[in-house]
Parts: C-alpha cells; structure tokens; sequence
C-alpha cells in the first residue's frame, strides 16, 4: 500500500495534497474551488453548470477551440463535477504533460475569457442537459430524492432549476464568479507519476498571487417532504429513497460503511438477496452511502414494473429496519474483505487517489492513510457494528417515485 | 509484463499478462457466443444464460455461489454482448485461486427450472429498464434497422415474448452447443502465478469435451433506412446513424477507431464543433464498433425535437466536408494522443487491461503487447484515414431515431 500522503500549503493559503504511486506512467490531479451549488445565490441554482461549461470557452491568450486543441493535444481526460461545496476539475494524463496541463488549468480557474457571445449557448446546453433528465428517470428519481432529503441548499440538485436558468445573465454568472470562485480558498490534489517539489514551484507560480478571503459557511434551511410521486408513463416505477445517518466525521463511520455493505455491498447482501434473487422484483436494486462534512444517508433506487412497485418498497424498507435486529459473522467477514479489497484497488488507480485524498481533506481536515482505513475495518466486530444499528437504527425515509402508479407509504 | 499463453488437449486456451508490480490480479472467462449465435425462438438465451450461471450447479445454490464470491472480497460481474459472454473478476492476488474454482464450476450450472423462473422475471425487468433507457433503446433499434436479416441485428435483451416463451430445456441446449472447452479462452492478468493457475484449469476443465461452436460470417452493408418513432414517455430527439467500415479482423480498424475519435469525441471533435459548442445538440457522439467480419461507425446524438431536422444536415454536412476535403493532420495527431493516453491509464489497473487482452485472443488468436498496440496507433496515416472514408462513405447512413409522439417523421 503507498504510504502516507504529502502536504504542502503555499503562500497564499492553497492546500496541495500529494500522494506519489510507483509503476505507474500516469498522473492524475483535482482542484477542488469552493463554488459548489449550495454556495450559489438562491436564486441562481445551476449557475455552476453554466460556468463548468463557460470557463472552458477560452481562458487566457487562447480562445475556445484554441483551448480545446491544447487540452486535447495532451490527450487530457477530463472530469469535472459539481457538489453542494464545490466545483470539481479532475484530469488524468500521460506524466509528461503535466506541467502544460496545469498552465493550461490556471488559465481557465484564474484568467477565463467568460466571452458574452459565449455565454448563451453554455446556458443552453445547462438548459439541455436539465431537459434530458426527464428522459433519464432512474438518474432524475435520485437528484429528486437527495433534494428533499437535505435541508436546502445542502440538496440543490447540480444540473439547476429551469427558472433560475432561464432568467441567468452573462452578467450575473460574472458577477457570480468574481464573488465567489477562488482556486487558492479550495484544494489541489495529485497522486501518480511526478516530482511532487517541482509540482509545488510550479503552482506556487501559477496560483500564489490569487488572493485567498476567508471562507463562510453556509446557511440552512429545511429539508422537503418525505413522499413525492411525479407522473411519467414509462414501463417502470422508478423508486428512490434516503435515510439519514451518521457523517465520516463520526467516530462510528466505519460501522456504518459495513451497514451499507451488508444490505448492499454486493451480490450477497441483504437487500440483492431480498429483493432480487428470492422474489425476482427488480433487475437494478442498490443502496450507497453519501456523506457531508456533518450530514449523511444512505440512498437506495429500485426500479421495477407497476405491479410489482408496492412489495418491492415493502421489501426495501424491511430490510432496511431489520438492521437493528443485528448482524451475523459471515456479513461482517464480507463486508470487511469487501472494504478491504475496494481499497486496495482504488489505490491502483492515479484518478481515484486523487479524489480520494482530496475529499478526505475536505471533509476531515486530513488524508487518511489506507493503513489506518484497513485497522479500522478490522476492528469492527458483530456486536459493535450490532451496537451501532441499535442506537442508529433506519427508520426513517425521504421517498421519491417517477412513473404510471403511485405507491402506497406505509405509515 | 511477460505474456504466457496454454491450450488444453480439449483446445481450451489460457492467456496471461503478468506483472509483478500490480496489487490486484484479473481473470475473465470469455465464451464465444452471443445473440448474433441465437435463433428467433431462442432471442435472449445468451443473456438469460449469464444471468442464469450465477444460479449456481450441483453443489452450490445461488446464495452459495453469491456468498463464495463475496468472501474473497472479489468486483465480479459478467456481461453479455452480440458476440460474447465474458465473466470476470478482480480480486486480491491471495483469493485468486479461489474465484477461480468458483467460475470454472459455474461454467457448468444446473439451471434449474424454479431458478429459471424466478430469474425470467428478472430478465423482463431489465427489459422493461432499459425501454426507459431511450439512449439504449434507439440503438438496439436502429440497429435491428440496419442489419435486417443479418444475425448483428438480433437483440442482445430479447423481447417480452421470445423471454416469456423461452424453456429451460432451450437454454439447457444452447448450454450445450456453445460453452465447450474450444470455443472458450481464459484471460488473466496482473499479479498471478500463471503455471499454478493453468494446472487449477486443467484439472478442472480438462475433461470437458469440445464441440462443433462454429459462427457463420456474412457482410452487411446496411439499406440507408431512416425511421422514427414516437412515445409519449420522452421529450428529447435521440438519434442514432449507422454506417458500414472495417470488420474486428481488419488492419485499418486502427484508423478506424480514430476516425470515430476525429468525428465524435466528446471533446473537439467535428461533430463537438458543429452541434455542442453551438448548443444544437447536448450530446452528438461517434465511435467505431468492430465486430467478427462486419464493423461500423455508430453515432448518438440527444437534442431538443426541433433540432432534429437541423442535426441531420448539420451531420451529413460534416461527411460531405469529410469525403472532400479529409482530415487534418492536427486531427489525427490529437486523436492518437487521446487515444494513447486513455490506453495509458486503463492498463495500469489489471482489470482495465483485462478485456483487451481476451478479446484480442478470441478474435485475432495472437498476442498484442500495449506496446505493440501503441506502436500500431502511431503508424496510423493520414492517407489511411482518408482511404477509409472514401471506401466506407459516412453519409450512407442508416438512421433511427425516438422523440416525442407530437413530432413528424424524419427528412
């Protein structure tokens, strides 16, 4: 397993997180700028998926198919995301194009054209890509779901709300941005192939004159109501569901990574077994954990015909309150060599490390060694884990449906 | 990375690419067969198979097979195609032994009859998903549109009826007819001890008997067909165009992959410049699809219905510009360096190099390094290119597209 990650701060604050890995040929690195869809004016929501697009549309000396071809010229893999805290750049590359690859990054964080005549057809495609969604009932029923489960702005759905998109400016994203997109306030992650000093020279540079003001946090409201059905005359009923529970930050996080997995890490698991291989309810049945610096659920999709929609949520949400009846030895031993094995072999991969450390700093303040992540696992024990599903039981549900029948909630 | 290759007396082979550096290994069992191998009474059984392999044989129930799996900690899933059904896994190099045994028993399920029931309503479940899924939809139909008669059009799901209809005794024969030992090849690759693992296969599938798993090639050209179709549940244009090129076995496959990169990459392609950067389109992609003796260019674009008309032209523009004027050398130098580095960075995961590497074997029955694959890359001229779509016309398309019931019939 690599060992303990890098931490180098430069002058004006910006954290670099580094995490070097042997016998690989590529690098791959993450900013995280604290311009996330919950940091958005309340009336703006989408804005980011604008400027994800807009800031891409020249930046610097080079305008838009200028930029285009030099990114592409490095053979530069692209991925970028929006969270309620951030927005996500992530690239992963050959390693010897890195340091034109990050000339190129603080061109388009810091120095970004945002062209008038560029901005209208970003807002299309933002407009587009929230149009597309309704075609897209499985991703749409859990961007429902998580946006009445978190109190807002915490569950503003990434891709917007048509009003506020339809009423943005070129101005007002400007004025957005000026306001609040500040590289150096947020954090750069790497990990792969590169000489992590030469890296830090080279953003010191690039990144060391942006001023940094004082990060703030973020007010909340209320959360939505807890059933919601929305017609759509498709073959399936498309269920989502959230229940809350406890964040990373917790001390009991490690117990509620091996719940999730027990009802959902796999094929064996409870709610697969259930739902799927004993009453052939579903072909896609799943829960996952999701977590904040200070709030977490766990979400659950299902997606099934008419008929069949009732039992399948009856089923799901049995499952998911007999956890507090306990665990049995084979489920943890699974669920532990599960963990285990995903860890070690997202630590193969130069793109997952790098989020990985960068979302560790982000929402505990530091990188957790994979050592001490795998001590963790093996720590749990049947009545610990026990223990926890019994203080913490899962009872309480945020439900969404999209499709031709409405469905009955049990009280 | 040392290659190895071993065939059995029964003419199963077994490939690897071994390396000591990795953290995890990968196997994957690669049949030969897929729906292009049905008959319209059987249409789904290679799918409905895999499902079915999973259900366990003489000594080991469906939970059994889940729960042996899950305790090696193995990411394990199968997936089946026109023309194969591969299993695979990735695994911790201590549990590949052990995942290993696992697959060679499954190779030889019982398929039960109450399984078989129980897992048919499972099947028409992830029919009924994927009619909600228009993306997939349009391209298994225009598909089904382009290759007629020809077995490349048959569906890889099956229908409501050929599932309904379908017998276990069915399924028991084409069990029969296509998973012998010669028409199967084992890969693996990673950290692995590959003479060890050769004698585990032999022992365990030594005595199976070959049989007669044969495949008939014919060409297909496609009929220039352009239909639509609409359904009250979408409220987006999603398109799909079909064109003839190179088949699997063929050199220029190379130049023909980066053609589809040229025309449709996500990211600076033609098709990105003429319809994504002007918000016509959201989406607007085209990828080469190589297959046993017939190949094509697939393209899928997603924009609002009153775009439809306008990205049609806006298409056939692009291979009329093509046809006469080629592409740039700049276009195919960016092509090769995206495609190399995506290369780059999905073999450093034995699990991304894996099916590569089974796939070469099965259709080309030779070894090619990652090496040899990127010298290959690099040689690819311009001339080649251009050859290609002089030989191969693009706008010879065939077309099928699903919008919203309220608009007319394709131009």
């Amino acid at each position: 397993m690599p060992k303990t990650a890098q931490i180098h701060t430069l002058a004006n604050g910006m954290v670099l997180l580094s995490e070097p890995m042997d016998h690989v040929q590529s690098v791959a690195f993450v900013f995280l700028v604290p311009c996330g869809s919950a940091r958005l004016p309340d009336d703006a929501c989408g804005a980011d998926n604008v400027l994800l697009d807009w800031l891409f549309r020249g930046a610097g000396e080079r305008n838009s198919r200028q930029l285009i071809d030099a990114l592409d010229g490095l053979g530069l893999h692209r991925s970028c995301s929006i969270t309620p805290h951030h927005l996500v750049f992530g690239s992963s590359l050959e390693a010897g194009n890195l340091a034109a690859a990050l000339e190129l990054h603080a061109d388009i964080l810091l120095r970004p054209r945002l062209e008038d005549e560029q901005f209208e057809p970003s807002r299309q495609l933002a407009l587009q890509e929230l149009e597309g969604l309704e075609d897209e009932p499985r991703q749409k029923v859990m961007t429902l779901v998580q946006e009445q489960f978190y109190p807002e702005p915490l569950g503003r759905p990434s891709l917007g709300r048509k009003p506020d998109l339809q009423n943005l400016t070129a101005q007002r994203l400007r004025d957005i941005f000026r306001g609040g997109f500040h590289p150096s306030c947020g954090l750069f992650a790497i990990a792969g192939r590169y000489d992590f000093d030469a890296v830090c020279r080279q953003l010191e540079i690039l990144f060391g004159n942006e001023s940094s003001p004082a990060r703030t946090s973020i007010p909340r409201g209320s959360s939505g109501q807890p059933y919601r059905h929305v017609h759509h005359d498709g073959a399936q009923v498309h269920i989502g569901l959230m229940t809350p529970t406890i964040p990373i930050t917790h001390p009991d996080y490690y117990h509620a990574m091996a719940a999730v997995s027990i009802l959902s890490g796999s094929m064996s698991s409870r709610l697969f077994t259930e739902v799927r291989e004993k009453r052939g309810l579903c072909y896609a049945v799943g829960a996952r954990y999701h977590t904040l610096q200070d709030l977490a659920g766990i979400s659950c999709y299902a997606g099934t015909t008419p008929d069949k929609a009732q039992e399948t949520l009856d089923v799901i949400l049995a499952e998911f309150r007999r956890l507090r009846e306990g665990i049995s030895s084979d489920e943890l031993q699974r669920a532990q060599v599960g963990l285990k094995s995903s860890l070690i072999m997202q630590s193969e991969s130069t793109a997952s490390r790098s989020g990985g450390i960068a979302s560790d700093f982000h929402l505990l303040g530091r990188v957790r060694p994979l050592e001490e992540i795998k001590q963790q696992l093996e720590r749990l024990t049947v009545d610990s884990v026990g223990r926890f599903l019994r203080e913490q039981p899962m009872d309480k549900f945020t439900i969404v449906t999209i499709g031709p029948k409405e469905i009955r909630i049990p009280a | 990375m040392r290659f190895h290759q071993r065939q059995l007396a029964n003419g199963l082979t077994i490939i690897g690419e071994t390396s000591d550096s990795a953290q995890s290994a990968a196997i994957g069992f690669f049949v030969k067969t897929g729906s292009r191998d049905e008959t319209p009474a059987t249409s789904g059984v290679s799918h409905y198979l895999e499902h079915m392999t999973f259900k366990g044989t003489e000594r080991l129930s469906a939970l059994q097979v889940n729960e042996a799996f899950d305790h090696t900690g193995a990411k394990f899933n199968a997936f089946t195609s026109h023309e194969n059904t591969v299993y695979y896994a990735a695994v911790l190099p201590e549990y590949l032994a052990e995942v290993t045994d696992l697959w060679i028993d499954l190779m030889r399920p019982s398929l039960r009859d109450n399984d078989f029931a129980m897992e048919k309503q499972v099947i028409l479940e992830e029919i009924a998903m994927y009619k909600d899924t228009p993306q997939f939809d349009v391209m298994d139909r225009c598909r089904s549109l382009y290759f007629g008669n020809h077995p490349c059009g048959n569906s890889v799901l099956g229908s409501d009826e050929s599932i309904t209809a379908m017998t276990a005794d069915q399924m028991r024969q084409y069990h029969r007819d296509r998973y012998g030992p010669n028409n199967l090849t084992v890969a693996c690759c990673g950290r692995l001890d590959f003479d060890s693992l050769c004698r585990q296969i032999e022992t365990g599938c030594g005595k199976w008997k070959p049989v007669e798993a044969g495949r008939t090639l014919s060409p297909a050209v496609g009929n220039g067909r352009r239909q639509r179709l609409g359904k009250s549940s979408i409220q987006r244009e999603h398109i799909c165009l079909l064109s003839p090129s190179v088949s699997v076995q063929d050199p220029r496959r190379y130049a023909a992959s980066l053609l589809g990169m040229i025309v449709g990459d996500d990211t600076g392609s033609r098709f990105f410049w003429s319809m994504v950067d002007t918000a016509i389109a959201e989406t607007a992609l085209m990828e080469f699809e190589s297959m046993d003796g017939v190949g094509v260019m697939d393209s899928y674009i997603h924009c609002g219905p009153d775009n439809a008309k306008v990205v049609l032209e806006l298409a056939e523009k692009t291979f009329a510009d093509l046809r006469q004027n080629g592409v740039t050398p700049q276009e195919l130098q960016t092509a090769k360096n995206k495609v190399l580095s995506a290369v780059t960075i999905k073999c450093e995961i034995p699990m991304g190099r894996l099916v590569d590497l089974g796939m070469n074997w099965v259709y080309l029955k030779e070894y090619l390094s990652i090496q040899e694959e990127v010298r290959n890359i690099r040689a690819v001229t311009l001339d080649q290119v251009n050859d290609l779509i002089r030989d191969f016309p693009l706008e010879q398309f065939t077309c099928f597209s699903l919008g919203p019931e309220t608009y007319p019939p394709l131009p």
